[in-house]
């Protein structure tokens, strides 16, 4: 008799997948965890109440990200599209394309630390404009090769029959490429988001700690190796994006795969 | 009319998107060569000398190589042994959910993540002295901020992985290799001659232009071997960051020379990759 695997191997892929998140959550409800106990000493809610009293700032860290992220998910989605336009509608695409691909390669960090000199001569360091701006730089050539697929013969000569029948600009934008645009417009304003959310390195430099998102946050406290609030931050830093991808894959990922 | 209009189209996209490259690559050349910069007073060969016969920089851009190059090698291979053995199962309702989640984890948390689990205090070492094979918290292994990146390596499989099985997925379904097997089979072909010359080429050649581009994102990797590295020697993001930080004035110039080798192989890379006219349906 042969036995089937293929269920063992799956629960077990399962349990891999949900362990990071079953682990941190129960972290950030321990304390006084020493080596060698297997079980915390304490168990409760401790923790999440005094970041909810906000003794910590990590609620304002959460809002800070928020906002941040998604004025570059906002900047960048809407900047990519426009600006795609132009760039894959031109005789030179291939060598222009060449060129965004070299910002969207190079580690964020390294880009950060090159550009730290522009932005302290323009006032844009150690502030939250200039880790908006930074971000929206790294995060623009991405949303922009993202739409890469999508000017296409059949968009412009959508574009066309709408010139034709008497349509403006305005008009095919708002009647024709945004309805069409609409799902890859969300998937590259979620993915954006999650680049603005995500990023630590660029963060660090332009906003010298005094920007503390909660990527920062996360790393101060493994400095301080205070681990119960660095899983707490931890948590608070991936059940958005779970939430997100909730509705992301069912609302849009389904038109497309 | 049509043309001006693209004509600001293509110059919002050289501010944006080609300017910030320039200026950042102009200033850090311009840095290494002792031309601008605090404590420098013009041109010198004296930083880049000093980060090529130092080794610092072959070091450094060896070991962040290899370590890429494992973290890459066995995640491509897993998400093809997954994609051959659990696509059906992994279409499921429950499942296709579940596959998305490991996205859900930035670097730094995997990083984190993994320094609780491996590290001599964590998960994995109170369990062993359960289990009575270690009686103090020294005798275990080290598995982070070690000499073989094994955290390291664990973490960018534990990233990527995923990532790889998704896109698998989709290329699988998209490139109808289903049926391009069945009827493989219909010819006379064995399991092992369907992956060899359906399945495989078929997904590799699709999908080798992400693979590369993968390759280089984990060669200026950041967070993680920032966690779960160790001093000497270090992964290239991390090494230039600390010589630009430091308070050697020297050594922030011999940073920005790791920088712009860093940034001309990137975008060797970027040439060799993107420049030729090709097909690259799932390179976006």
């Amino acid at each position: 008799m042969q036995i089937n695997w293929k269920p063992f191997v799956l629960s077990l892929v399962v349990l891999l997948i949900l362990f990071p998140f079953v682990y941190l959550v129960f972290l950030s409800l321990a304390s006084e965890w020493r080596f060698p106990d297997v079980w915390p000493s304490y168990i409760g809610f401790r923790n999440w109440v005094t970041v909810f009293s906000s003794e910590v700032g990590l609620l304002k860290s959460f809002f800070s990200s928020l906002l941040i992220s998604l004025l570059v998910a906002v900047f960048s989605t809407t900047s990519g599209f426009l600006i795609s336009k132009a760039v894959f509608y031109h005789p030179k695409k291939r060598i222009l394309t060449l060129l965004a691909y070299f910002p969207y390669i190079l580690a964020p960090v390294v880009f950060a630390a090159c550009l730290s000199f522009f932005f302290l001569k323009m006032g844009l360091f150690g502030n939250t404009t200039g880790v908006v701006v930074a971000q929206f730089i790294i995060a623009f050539p991405y949303a922009l090769l993202f739409f890469s697929s999508f000017w296409n013969e059949k968009v412009k000569s959508y574009e066309d029959l709408v010139a034709t029948l008497g349509g403006n600009k305005w008009q095919t934008y708002i009647k024709v490429l945004l309805p069409l645009a609409k799902g890859l417009i969300l998937i590259c304003f979620f993915q954006t988001f999650l680049i603005s959310w995500f990023e630590y390195g660029l963060t660090s430099i332009i906003g010298i700690g005094k920007v503390q998102t909660l990527t920062i946050k996360v790393f101060l406290f493994i400095k301080e190796a205070n681990y119960y609030y660095g899983a707490l931050s931890c948590c608070l830093l991936i059940f958005p994006p779970v939430v997100l991808l909730y509705f992301n894959k069912r609302y849009v990922f389904k038109k497309f795969v | 009319m049509k043309i001006k209009k693209l004509n600001i189209g293509i110059l919002l996209f050289v501010l944006v998107g080609v300017l910030p490259f320039a200026a950042a690559f102009i200033y850090a050349l311009l840095y290494s060569f002792g031309i601008i910069g605090v404590a420098n007073n013009g041109f010198t060969l004296q930083f880049w000398k000093s980060v090529i016969t130092s080794g610092t920089f072959f070091k450094s851009f060896g070991y962040s190589f290899l370590i890429a190059l494992v973290a890459v090698v066995i995640s491509v291979g897993s998400a093809l042994w997954i994609t051959s053995k659990f696509r059906q199962q992994l279409e499921k309702r429950f499942m296709s959910f579940i596959i998305y989640l490991p996205l859900a984890i930035p670097g730094i948390v995997t990083g984190f993540f993994t320094f609780q689990l491996f590290s001599k205090g964590g998960f994995f070492a109170r369990i062993s002295h359960k289990l009575g094979f270690i009686t103090e918290a020294s005798q275990f292994p080290d598995l982070v901020n070690d000499g073989l990146a094994i955290g390291i390596i664990f973490s960018f499989i534990t990233m990527i992985t995923p990532f790889f099985v998704l896109l698998f997925l989709n290329v699988y379904k998209n490139e109808r290799v289903e049926e391009l097997s069945l009827l493989a089979q219909s010819l006379g072909a064995n399991a092992n001659q369907i992956t060899q010359r359906v399945f495989l080429p078929i997904l590799i050649k699709k999908t080798w232009v992400l693979i590369m581009l993968y390759f280089i994102f984990l060669l200026g990797a950041y967070e993680v071997p920032l966690i779960l590295g160790q001093e000497s020697p270090q992964m290239l993001s991390v090494l230039i960051i600390q010589e630009i930080k430091q308070y050697d004035l020297d050594k922030i110039s011999e940073g920005y020379v790791v920088a712009v080798l860093y940034t001309l192989i990137v975008s060797v890379a970027a040439i060799l990759l993107f420049l030729p006219k090709r097909k690259r349906p799932y390179a976006n």
